[in-house]
């Protein structure tokens, strides 16, 4: 025991450990190295993927802002042509409106027209009518004067014979009007 | 040399309180327990043959091989268990160790500090795994070994990126010192440089493996020793008692040891990245 105790020098550095000691780290790194690519590969390939979902959720944030943009601008636009439109519908609806009025205006003013015609034909009508009977009645009561008074003298001869040249004169002036 | 056969050697009868006034320095332990009969002797100065740390260091190996193995065997994007595990190991070191001590250079050595890491964890685990109790690295000889692997690839890659006298000059000849402080300072960057930075490198895990085993072997002995159930009445209560406090204390320093055999893995490649670093660098 004592004897061994001179040996047993904690510090002491023993040259086949020593050799065992490289031997088993050379052993290990070159074990360790050839199975190193596996975990680095796996560790790669999940932040490519990670990378990579967050560039695709970034393009696909993006493109739904363009869309959201589109979708804006065609709202606008269809507001646009809305408002425009409701312009060009009150426009027409006043064309029409006046379009309508003046139509109405100028047929009324033709039923005028013709109602003023056909009150003057009537007229002429009546005129003329009247005119003939009054030639008539006239002549009758001519006739009749004539026939009770033939017999007097010759004044009265004169006096019809003025009669009728008035009556002729009064005739052709009818026709003149 | 484990705590039961350690305890058989010391005696049985050797307990406080006991009839043969046995004191713990008896049966406390000794750098002994660091020294396990080999099951093989080459018969050679300064070597110590195939031993218990022989075995163990095979284990390690296969360990980490197996972990990583498993880990990777069906890597995917969605990730299993280990497969997890291993990739916050990875994303840990990779970020919290090689980027900031060699920025995006420093990939390239990841794996190279992942083994390092795994190996060393792995190593210093065996002291509280049961039935095995022994820190690979309380043996000086395999932090060593690591250690000059990283010496080796320090200059390698010093002289690799900016020539043998680039890099010698850029490591003894800090940058921005004036000219007349040179003689005083080149020799104090020669010494930390290439001995002191390689040798405290390897030291220290061996150095904290050394002293966690040692701490808690005694807490194991002290609650055997302190365990006397044939004391006189009273005392043997007291006995018990001292026993439960070794035992809680011994239950506290292994989840502490745990705790510093990672921290210990982490420093050593958190050292490793920013030599590596620095010979990537230049001068500096």
């Amino acid at each position: 025991m004592i004897l061994a105790a001179e040996q047993e020098n904690p510090l002491a550095l023993h040259t086949d450990e020593l050799v065992f000691g490289f031997i088993a780290l050379f052993v290990l790194l070159f074990v360790m190295y050839r199975m190193w690519p596996k975990i680095t590969s796996v560790l790669d390939e999940r932040a490519n993927q990670i990378e990579g979902g967050i560039e695709r959720a970034r393009k696909a944030e993006a493109e739904a802002e363009e869309i959201r943009q589109q979708y804006r601008e065609k709202i606008e636009e269809a507001h646009r042509q809305y408002a425009q439109e409701l312009e060009k519908a009150k426009e027409q609806r006043a064309a029409i409106i006046a379009e309508a009025r003046e139509e109405a205006q100028a047929e009324a003013r033709r039923v005028i027209e013709a109602a003023h015609a056909q009150i003057e034909a009537d007229r002429q009508h009546a005129l003329a009518q009247l005119r003939g009977e009054i030639g008539t009645l006239s002549t009758d009561l001519a006739e009749r004067i004539v026939g009770e008074t033939l017999s007097d003298s010759a004044a009265q001869n004169r006096v019809i014979d003025r009669f009728l040249d008035e009556l002729e004169q009064s005739e052709s002036q009818a026709e003149v009007r | 040399m484990s705590d039961e056969a350690f305890h058989a050697a010391a005696g049985e009868d050797c307990h406080l309180f006991g009839d043969n006034n046995c004191g713990f320095e008896e049966v406390a332990p000794t750098v002994s327990v660091f020294f396990p009969e080999p099951f093989m002797e080459f018969g050679l100065p300064l070597t110590a043959g195939i031993t218990k740390y022989t075995l163990m260091l095979v284990i390690s190996v296969l360990l980490v091989m197996g972990f990583w193995y498993l880990a990777t065997r069906r890597a995917a994007v969605v990730p299993g268990r280990l497969q997890s595990v291993a990739e916050m190991l990875v994303t840990f070191i990779r970020d919290q160790v090689t980027r900031q001590q060699m920025g995006q250079a420093g990939d390239k050595y990841l794996p190279m500090m992942v083994t390092l890491f795994l190996f060393i964890f792995v190593m210093n685990a065996m002291g509280i795994i049961p039935g095995l109790q022994l820190p690979v690295t309380s043996h000086i000889a395999y932090p060593a070994a690591l250690a000059i692997y990283v010496y080796v690839m320090w200059n390698a890659i010093g002289i690799k990126k900016h020539g043998v006298a680039g890099h010698f000059v850029g490591r003894v000849v800090p940058g921005g010192t004036p000219k007349w402080i040179l003689p005083l300072l080149v020799p104090i960057e020669i010494a930390q440089n290439f001995i002191a930075k390689p040798v405290t490198h390897a030291l220290r895990p061996f150095a904290a493996m050394l002293s966690g085993h040692l701490l808690l072997a005694v807490f194991a002995a002290g609650g055997f020793y302190m365990f006397n159930l044939g004391a006189d009445g009273f005392l043997s209560v007291v006995s018990v008692g001292y026993s439960g406090l070794a035992l809680v204390a011994f239950v506290v320093f292994t989840g502490f040891e745990l705790f510093i055999m990672a921290l210990q893995a982490y420093v050593f490649i958190m050292l490793a990245s920013s030599y590596l670093g620095e010979a990537l660098e230049g001068q500096h």
